[in-house]
């Protein structure tokens, strides 16, 4: 006898037209939920994010369905996933029993869910429906016995987490109805291709056959009920993520990581610059609000948040959120005040872990431009005199223009000025130019391209600052100025290639600048040094040393540079212990986000945090690839007591020491 | 109301200075030019009151030099001054401060300013002479090295610093002339949106000669840096022969043992 199941069982056909009802009722209800929403994301200003349709449909179902942004870290991840695919499969089932009953069956006349097949089916839905309420047991523990630090406690986590635990048990409680009723008697050997029916079986095996179909069908409508509910929740509630963050891995921006959108400054007619108001914001960060899950995976990783600063990437999103639904006219920058905007080190940390594709930075960016750009603010009074230093001189230490190139003195290399005939054009960067630690890495760098044979050249004192730090503190305006002197300037000497060792520096020329009309390829040294090693034109003799590498934020996050770095440092000798904040998971120096030229006043220092993550690797040496990084490590390594116990020093630095002969 | 306020684009202390081939200034050469840090507390406190003040007050922004002196002036603009002057003169270093003040005293004799504004002085030439000659050419009260600034209905009540820190109060009818000092205001980093308005507004430019009638009083005869005297020594090596050494250097070079 081949083996099925009556679907509908001691329900009845009769019920699919109200049960039709009732479920497009429920989807009017999701509809009508978030279409009462448009107006609030709607006050956003336009922005195009349906443009490559493809490409988006195909990454958002990839996102979605692979779960990889949400186990990526496992904590909660795990939980999460397990039960998405458990519930995914569920889905599946019950809309192929539809298709069964309503199609298949009636129209086609044959019968899928029989035979072998049936029992597979069966047994695969039975175990997702286990994995299903185990994973929510272990969701249930986590969030209200454990408690992880900063994870909130709402109305939505009750009432989603007992929403779901009472469908799926309700799901089984049915199938052991139905199976007290009707295989458990006549078919024991296929009530075991369902064991949690089976299980839940047992409880309506002493009850009377007229209370047993009564149970039944109490048990289906109540399922029923709770499965409409938790549609028309979706809008209103937590679950709205379902829809919200799929969409949101839709609508992900398809730009380099770290563009910024580059202000036109020739349109004079524009008054109003960076964000104050909701208004000011584009729809996509509204939205962005609705398809947060406080997961506060971001808050965990933020530099500024762990180290006591009035910053949480999180808490800015929900300001955002709120403030469009409930006061859309109140003062975006007030709500989310100066400090936590000052304290990012735009590290892009939050946004990377994001499971959401939620854009944190650049909405901190733009509210700085606000403060900066309408308001004149500042963060401290150190960073206006840095500033002033920038327009005046072209370095943020106010050191004249005419010393830039000093450090290059009595090195092969050329200054441009005087002979463009180069294979590359080594752009400096203020620190390696005026900070005498930051000096020894372009001497060194220098070495390397003379060992290998490449003709370098510089600016010189003709080069400015490449306007990172105050683009990243707002002052587009300034920003601009330097950086279109710079093009100007590099346009002139016809340069093939240009190399920084600054991942600031890199990201900003090789990105930023194409904006700006600046099309010449640009590499970080780390790359360039890696590839001449490849190619042998550079040959080292390697010399053992036990090191820890530290992913500047702008090479790893920002750059995905993260293997050759270290492929590099192997290749001279270097054996790694790596600190548990590496690669996409690497904590910042505190300097980015323009942060280098102000003071750090809010909290304990975030370089002491690195150095104390470096030495306890228990490796002797930190190995950096920034200027910035390499200043903070070196302040961090004084201030927090390491000294003796670790050195920082730049992978320029360990590759001439060990140059063959 | 009129206001006036007259500014200098220096170069930047940190700069290279080398006497020009006459040696009696600095050489322009890899020179990076700002507004005078004076002239910024100036223009700052020029601008409050004319924010205070409202529609019916109008502050001119004056400066005397060459073609680049146009970027300070752009950025007093900047800060909220509603007319600029530029007075083209591309020998303006090699005038004294009486020809200065006499240039701003011949512009501002007619226009009927109540309140004219200078810094306490230039931090390249620092005669600190400008600001009260041209109060004394103009024949209105002035005061110096302002620290504090209120104008009440014609009167300004200002409050000036003197030798070791000592705080003077001072009250002067308008018209008048103040220098100002650090510590009277903060100056403001100017907004974008007025940036660009200042860059649509009109500087007028006006030839020193049609203002300049006066011959200098006191000539810069020479400019070089001060003579090299001897350097710091360090001493390094064994503590108790240091001792010995600083000993007999303070016996041999100064006064301190006899």
């Amino acid at each position: 006898m081949e083996v099925a199941r009556e679907i509908y069982w001691n329900i009845g056909h009769g019920v699919v037209i109200p049960m039709c009802i009732l479920a497009f009722t429920a989807m009017g209800v999701i509809c009508w939920g978030f279409w009462k929403r448009l107006p609030i994301w709607r006050q956003g200003k336009p922005l195009n994010r349906i443009d490559r349709y493809d490409e988006r449909v195909k990454r958002m179902l990839s996102d979605v369905f692979s779960q990889s942004k949400i186990f990526r870290v496992t904590d909660g991840g795990i939980f999460h996933s397990v039960f998405f695919w458990s519930f995914l499969v569920l889905f599946a089932g019950t809309m192929l029993v539809m298709f069964q009953a309503d199609f298949f069956t009636p129209v086609l006349q044959v019968n899928l869910l029989s035979g072998e097949f049936y029992k597979g089916f069966s047994l695969v839905l039975d175990i997702a429906g286990i994995l299903a309420i185990v994973m929510l047991i272990g969701l249930f523990i986590r969030r209200f016995i454990i408690k992880p630090d900063g994870l909130e406690i709402v109305r939505d986590d009750y009432l989603v987490l007992q929403l779901l635990f009472a469908i799926l048990i309700t799901g089984f409680l049915i199938e052991g109805a139905r199976m007290a009723a009707t295989e458990m008697q006549q078919n024991p050997a296929l009530a075991l291709f369902s064991p949690g029916g089976l299980l839940a079986g047992q409880l309506f095996t002493t009850m009377t056959a007229d209370t047993l179909l009564l149970s039944h069908k109490v048990l289906w409508w109540l399922h029923f009920a709770l499965v409409l509910g938790f549609f028309c929740a979706i809008p209103y509630t937590k679950l709205r993520h379902i829809l919200t963050t799929s969409a949101n891995a839709f609508f992900a921006p398809f730009e380099p990581k770290g563009a910024i959108a580059t202000i036109n400054m020739e349109d004079d007619t524009v008054e109003q610059f960076g964000a104050a108001a909701i208004t000011d914001l584009t729809w996509k960060d509204i939205f962005d609000a609705d398809a947060c899950t406080s997961c506060k995976r971001c808050q965990d990783r933020c530099p500024a948040a762990t180290t006591g600063k009035p910053l949480s990437p999180m808490k800015i999103i929900k300001q955002i959120g709120e403030l469009a639904e409930g006061n859309p006219a109140g003062n975006l920058i007030e709500t989310v005040t100066q400090d936590a905007l000052w304290s990012c080190t735009t590290c892009r940390a939050c946004q990377d872990v994001c499971p959401a594709n939620i854009e944190h930075v650049n909405k901190i960016l733009e509210m700085r431009r606000n403060l900066t750009l309408m308001e004149g603010a500042f963060p401290g009074d150190e960073v206006k005199t840095a500033v002033n230093n920038i327009e005046v001189n072209g370095n943020p230490f106010g050191l004249t223009f005419a010393a830039r190139g000093d450090w290059a003195e009595g090195l092969d290399l050329k200054i441009m000025g005087q002979d463009s005939d180069v294979d590359i054009l080594y752009f400096v960067g203020c620190y390696a130019s005026f900070d005498r630690r930051n000096q020894s890495v372009a001497r060194n760098f220098i070495i390397i391209c003379n060992a290998a044979g490449i003709k370098v050249g510089i600016l010189g004192k003709e080069e400015k600052c490449c306007g990172e730090p105050v683009r990243k503190l707002g002052n587009e305006y300034l920003y601009q100025m330097t950086a279109a002197e710079n093009i100007e300037l590099i346009k002139a000497y016809d340069v093939k290639k240009i190399v920084t060792a600054c991942p600031h520096c890199f990201n900003t020329l090789a990105r930023d600048y194409k904006d700006l009309g600046l099309e010449v390829p640009v590499e970080h040294y780390t790359t360039y040094i890696n590839t001449l090693l490849q190619s042998d034109r550079l040959r080292l003799t390697p010399e053992a040393f036990s090191y820890t590498y530290h992913d500047s934020c702008y090479l790893g996050r920002y750059m995905d540079i993260i293997e050759q770095p270290r492929a590099v440092l192997n290749q001279a000798g270097g054996s790694i212990r790596e600190m548990d904040k590496n690669g996409y998971d690497s904590f910042c120096c505190s300097a980015g986000g323009g942060r280098i030229i102000a003071e750090e006043k809010l909290g304990s220092k975030i370089s002491e945090v690195r150095i104390k993550m470096a030495t306890d690797t228990g490796a002797p040496l930190l190995v950096s690839n920034c200027p910035f990084c390499l200043t903070m490590f070196e302040d961090g390594i004084k201030t927090g007591g390491a000294e003796g116990q670790l050195q920082v020093r730049d992978l320029a630095e360990i590759v001439a020491e060990r140059i063959a002969a | 109301m009129k206001l006036l306020v007259c500014i200098k684009q220096v170069p930047d202390l940190e700069s290279r200075f080398k006497p020009n081939s006459e040696g009696v200034w600095y050489n322009e050469t890899d020179l990076a030019f700002r507004m005078n840090e004076y002239d910024e507390y100036a223009v700052e406190q020029a601008v409050q009151l004319r924010e205070k003040m409202g529609d019916g007050c109008e502050l001119t922004v004056l400066s005397i030099g060459p073609d680049r002196v146009v970027e300070a002036i752009k950025k007093s603009l900047a800060m909220g001054c509603d007319n600029a002057v530029h007075v083209q003169d591309s020998a303006a270093s090699s005038k004294d401060p009486w020809q200065i003040a006499s240039i701003i005293s011949a512009y501002a004799k007619d226009k009927g300013f109540d309140v004219i504004f200078t810094g306490m002085q230039s931090q390249d030439r620092g005669s600190a002479q400008v600001g009260v000659t041209v109060a004394e050419q103009l024949g209105i009260a002035c005061t110096t090295t302002v620290v504090g600034f209120v104008y009440d209905n014609g009167t300004i009540t200002a409050r000036r610093e003197l030798e070791g820190g000592i705080k003077a109060a001072v009250k002067l009818n308008t018209p008048a002339l103040v220098t100002c000092q650090l510590g009277l205001n903060i100056p403001r980093y100017p907004t974008l949106p007025n940036i660009m308005k200042a860059k649509k507004k009109e500087i007028v430019a006006i030839p020193v000669a049609d203002l300049l009638n006066e011959a200098p009083l006191a000539a810069t005869t020479s400019f070089h840096p001060p003579a090299k005297k001897g350097g710091g020594i360090v001493l390094e090596g064994d503590v108790g022969e240091l001792v010995d050494k600083v000993i007999a250097i303070l016996k041999d070079k100064t006064a301190v043992l006899r």
